[in-house]
């Protein structure tokens, strides 16, 4: 293959040079495209297209060393700090390994594309409108009634309701084939809930941060100014200037919660979940710490089905009941509007084609697959006819006991499976299409070092907006692992890859000045949702939970100041430590160790032990990772870090050394989450509620070691321990060269306002909190949480260390304690036990 | 015949409920085969909203708020109805069931009493083969969709054991169908099943049966229940034909109809939702009284 053209620009040496046109000739010469099936990279002709070339001979300027470093990193690094890491052990989250080469298309075809997908969407706007309101397709022989209540989402609940904001698409996506003869082809319409927008926008982050020269020079369209018209068409949903948008997930058991958490970011939205929400009068509010507020328009990822269990699907737990209530007072906007689903049916499909003649006067820019409804008994016949040429496909989602599960090719199915579809067919033709058998065309990957063709599937995204539908260009590319190029094979894809789409001149550069809209100065953005501020305390305490374990450990290790460091090891010391960590469930106390090194090795590492190390990390990822939009990358990446070193460490646990070893490196982890949440989070009501958690756990563990080891008949040895687990040793000698004493080193531990380790330190700093954060009712009266701590505060500020034996200390605790359930009470989701009344009984 | 009617429900609760959001469907509607002359639903404490409106499957619904803490909370619905079912036609002369079928499919009604809206399963009317291979014995080809129906309607009745205490509200139809017992509702539920396994249009029906009192003995205050038979649409002439598997009979002027719907999560006289922490039990009393 003659590739002569080196007019291309910022070439390293001339050696490099070489190597890369060696390089670019040895991939294009193995590339081998698969007979009969159009590719990306090769033309009919056998030559390379112009746009592919230009992107390969720069990338083929990339050693593999180089490439690896610099995609490699990327994609790790965004990988893990991003949208779509999963988690050890609990891989809900389907993973989209990411090809370093893009899918490219050029401007010419692009502009195709997006013409046909925009009709498309416009399509299904106008049949929609008709299906829910007026009925004159169905009532006019257009389309057959059973080829749409076949569908689980025909939801009649919503027949005869305008969509709050006009339309029932808001973001619309279609899945896109190129067909043999080159033409692109719409395989699916996704109209529900798309995904696959926020793994787009992290294939793009992956890529260009990988290769910023390369994807500058080639002139690919941007996809932020996509993002900001989706924004642009949600606000304009809403009914009220500066509406608050909520983006509702089915929370972090969802297959793409992690992406729903990158865009709720990306975007500015809030990321809720169903009980997040309350629907009173016809309107949908935020539980939030400053009391409900009102939702105005809601993205929704989560099934019509189950958004409300009065009126839709009563099992959901993952709804809100009274929405389809709130949207038919049009309070809410809740998109894709409920309902919109029903386009998701393939029996669809095969009416698309004459509805877009009778309903936009024009034929469909893009075909798609050939479908024939089997409810028709002209078009069952003609599928009977050809069986084994096509594919067999179940006509809609329904719920349960669907004859088929997927879509079949009928000359793979044996005998008896043929048998029984077409007895299935006889009795419920309704239930299934034919389609014909799709075959996709290839683009080149990078597999090995080496170019190959796999078939691809592309899904592009329209949205809509005041000013009409904004096409996303570009989109979610998924490449097959194998080598069939029929779609049905595809499944739902095994790798992804970013798209580019370019344009003959240079793209326009996207400014920050957002033109035209005054853009109000904020500084706090809305109230934070009620269960935000949950996880984020609970976040708090199992951090500081995890470290006070920790330090417990390194105790049971060495002593930090005397001059023998096994001192804690045994005797009464080692039973002091062994109860308090028996008495916190890090370790199981029916089977005492008998060695310091046992109960260490228990402590940090018995995944079965709900108080040891680990189970307190686990539950602290667990927070977390239903909470993604909040904390920083780097925050999330540090207690990945801090989990895996902990879980990986288990094994290697021979002596008290190593033991030390991995807690000094669980220690300085946990003081770099302080320090991260205490430099990198912006001071607002979040930061406040996850120190609060941390403030409250150190203030009752330190009251919990104060009266284990500062009881009025407390030893040298006690009071040495307390100041190792309180870090107070290096300032407690400073000030006092008269050795160990009872009454300072109470003084110090729990009086001390400026030791931040102190017991009236934790309760000076939780005042402080709790006066900036909003009140419910502006009535002057103190709330709970308040009546229980300015007491305490008052307390311990007068307090005379020599009064404060283990009784007092118990009662401070508890004190705490009790301000920790006011709080719970008075910010999170509280008694929000929503159930359903008991069904009828006593049918005849 | 002109019927009296009484259902009440009453949920009591062991803790205050704050929070109650409830959606009743106890308005019973007039159709070609009764006359609603009177009808009203009474909730105790005095909701704070009251939303009336047509719900999904043509049935009235009120969605009410109460918004006060409470420890029980009553529903009282009454009404008058005059009940005219026009007899079947002749079994022998209804349609083919191969014809319903195929009719159904070309149906371009799109309306809930079009046969569209009873063609496909649902969460608690799942298809399931072995139940659609019961049903097939009933549908020789070209057998009258009447005759088919009322047999396997007899079937059922004779195959299955009426037993109250057997099932609950919740039994899967499988479950049901694999223990040959049950209730009203099971029985009406194995029989949409079998029917749609076909591919024919079929509805579950809730209301009133008449219960006529021992010969001597007084009419027990309260001790009637809500009933449920299925709805079989025979073709357009014909329309939809009540059959009441519980009792082996043609739903006929002794059955009040309350709802239509797919299934029983369609017509439920009441889905509610408390902010509840503790307990609840309810009890429901309905009379049917035949005025004379």
């Amino acid at each position: 293959m003659a590739v002569t053209d080196t007019s291309s620009p910022a070439r390293p040496g001339k050696a490099a040079s070489a190597e890369a046109e060696a390089r670019l000739a040895a991939w294009l010469a193995a590339y081998r495209p698969l007979p009969g099936v159009p590719d990306e990279l090769f033309d009919a002709a056998g030559q390379p297209r112009k746009r592919w070339l230009a992107f390969l001979r720069e990338f083929a300027g990339y050693s593999p060393q180089e490439l690896e470093s610099r995609f490699g990193m990327s994609a790790r690094h965004i990988r893990k700090s991003g949208a779509s890491y999963r988690i050890y052990g609990e891989e809900t989250e389907r993973s989209w390994p990411l090809d370093p080469l893009p899918l490219i298309l050029d401007q010419g075809e692009w502009d195709q594309i997006a013409a046909g997908v925009a009709q498309r969407a416009n399509l299904i706007e106008a049949i929609l409108q008709d299906l829910y309101g007026a009925g004159k397709l169905v009532a006019d022989g257009a389309l057959p009634a059973a080829a749409v209540t076949g569908s689980p989402d025909f939801l009649r609940a919503l027949q005869g309701v305008k969509p709050p904001g006009g339309r029932f698409l808001q973001l619309y996506a279609a899945d896109l084939g190129r067909g043999p003869d080159g033409r692109w082809w719409v395989m699916d319409d996704r109209t529900q809930a798309p995904s696959g927008a926020g793994y787009a926008l992290e294939n793009r982050l992956v890529v260009s941060r990988a290769y910023p020269s390369l994807y500058n020079n080639l002139n690919a369209h941007r996809l932020a100014p996509f993002f900001d018209a989706l924004r642009k068409g949600l606000s304009g949903a809403a009914s009220r200037a500066d509406p608050r948008i909520c983006l509702l997930t089915p929370g972090p058991f969802s297959q793409t919660y992690f992406e729903q958490a990158h865009l709720a970011r990306y975007l500015g939205f809030l990321l809720v979940e169903g009980d997040d929400l309350v629907a009173r009068d016809g309107k949908v509010y935020v539980r939030t710490i400053a009391g409900l507020k009102r939702a105005d328009v809601i993205l929704r990822r989560v099934d019509a089905d189950f958004l409300d269990p009065l009126e839709l699907n009563a099992a959901s737990r993952l709804g809100t009941p009274g929405m389809l209530e709130a949207i038919r007072a049009g309070g809410v906007a809740v998109l894709n509007m409920p309902g919109a689903g029903v386009m998701e049916s393939r029996a669809l499909l095969a009416f698309l084609p004459s509805l877009c003649r009778r309903v936009l006067g024009e034929e469909l820019k893009l075909p798609n697959v050939a479908t024939w409804w089997c409810g028709q008994p002209h078009e069952r016949e003609h599928v009977e006819a050809n069986l084994d040429q096509l594919t067999i496909a179940p006509a809609f989602n329904l719920p349960e006991g669907a004859a088929l599960g997927r879509p079949r090719l009928v000359a793979d199915l044996t005998p008896d499976e043929r048998a029984a579809l077409q007895a299935q067919m006889t009795d419920r033709p309704g239930d299934f299409v034919g389609q014909e058998v799709v075959r996709l065309s290839t683009m080149p990957v990078l597999r090995d070092g080496r170019l190959q063709p796999t078939p691809f599937m592309l899904r592009v995204f329209a949205a809509a907006t005041p000013d009409g539908l904004k096409i996303m260009p570009g989109g979610f590319c998924r490449t097959s692992d194998g080598a069939d190029v029929r779609a049905v094979f595809m499944g739902e894809g095994a790798r992804t890859a970013d798209v580019w789409v370019i344009d003959d001149k240079p793209v326009e550069r996207l400014t920050l000045i957002a033109v035209g809209d005054e853009v109000k100065v904020r500084r706090i953005l809305g109230h934070l949702p009620s269960r935000a501020a949950d996880n984020l305390f609970w976040l708090g305490r199992y951090i500081e939970r995890t470290e006070a374990t920790v330090r417990l450990v390194r105790s049971l290790c060495t002593s930090l100041m005397a001059s023998e460091s096994a001192l804690h090891a045994r005797g009464e010391t080692f039973d002091c430590l062994r109860r308090l960590l028996v008495d916190w469930g890090a370790l199981d106390g029916a089977t005492p160790e008998a060695r310091a090194l046992d109960a260490a090795r228990a402590s940090l590492h018995d995944e079965r032990a709900w108080g040891s190390a680990i189970s307190l990390v686990h539950a602290a990822r667990r927070t977390a990772s239903g909470m993604r939009e909040r904390l920083s990358a780097d925050f999330w990446a540090l207690l990945l870090e801090l989990e895996a070193d902990l879980a990986g460490g288990a094994e290697a646990l021979a002596s008290e050394g190593q033991v030390l070893e991995q807690v000094e490196n669980a220690l300085q982890h946990l003081a770099g989450l302080s320090g991260l949440a205490q430099e990198n989070m912006n001071r607002v009501a979040g930061w406040r509620f996850l120190d609060m958690g941390r403030r409250i756990e150190r203030g009752v563990n330190t009251c919990q070691f104060a009266r284990t080891l500062a009881h009025d008949q407390a030893t040298v040895d006690d009071l040495d321990l307390l100041l190792d687990l309180n870090d107070s040793q290096i300032t407690y000698r400073a000030r006092y060269l008269e050795g160990l004493a009872l009454t300072p080193v109470r003084d110090l531990v729990m009086l001390d306002p400026f030791n931040t380790r102190s017991i009236a330190f934790q309760i000076e700093t939780l005042k402080g909190h709790l006066a900036v954060l909003p009140t419910l009712l502006e009535d002057g009266i103190l709330e709970e949480p308040s009546r229980i701590l300015l007491p305490l505060a008052a307390e311990l500020e007068t307090a005379d260390a020599r009064a404060l034996g283990a009784d007092r200390t118990l009662a401070i605790e508890r004190a705490l304690m009790r301000f920790s359930n006011a709080v719970a009470d008075r910010f999170f989701l509280q008694g929000a036990n929503a159930v359903p009344t008991v069904k009828l009984v006593g049918l005849a | 015949m002109i019927y009296g009617l009484r259902h009440r429900t009453t949920y009591s609760y062991q803790e205050q409920v704050s929070f109650a959001r409830c959606v009743l469907r106890l308005t019973p509607r007039s159709s070609p085969t009764q006359t609603v002359l009177e009808s009203r639903v009474a909730v105790t404490p005095q909701p704070s909203a009251v939303v009336e409106k047509t719900g999904p499957f043509g049935a009235q619904t009120i969605t009410v708020t109460v918004d006060k803490p409470h420890l029980a909370l009553v529903i009282e619905a009454s009404s008058r109805i005059d009940v005219h079912v026009p007899p079947a036609p002749p079994a022998d002369q209804s349609l083919p069931w191969e014809a319903v079928r195929a009719r159904a499919l070309e149906s371009h009604d799109l309306r809930p009493e079009g046969p569209a809206a009873h063609l496909y399963p649902t969460h608690r009317t799942p298809q399931t083969a072995e139940i659609t291979d019961y049903a097939r014995r009933s549908f020789p080809p070209g057998r009258p969709i009447v005759a088919a129906a009322a047999e396997l309607m007899t079937r059922i009745h004779a195959d299955f054991r009426y037993d109250p205490g057997a099932t609950e509200v919740s039994t899967p139809v499988a479950e049901a169908f694999a223990a040959r017992h049950g209730v009203c509702q099971d029985f009406s539920q194995i029989m949409i099943v079998g029917m749609r396994g076909l591919g024919l249009p079929t509805a579950y029906v809730s209301g009133y049966l008449r219960t006529i009192p021992p010969p001597g003995q007084p009419r027990l205050e309260g001790a009637d229940a809500t009933h449920a038979w299925v709805g079989v649409w025979c073709g357009d002439e014909a329309g939809w034909i009540g059959f009441d598997p519980t009792n082996a009979i043609l739903a006929g002027n002794d059955h009040i109809v309350l709802a239509i719907g797919r299934d029983y999560a369609d017509v439920a006289p009441i889905d509610g939702i408390i902010l509840a922490t503790g307990a609840q039990t309810l009890k429901v009393e309905v009379d049917v009284v035949p005025e004379a």
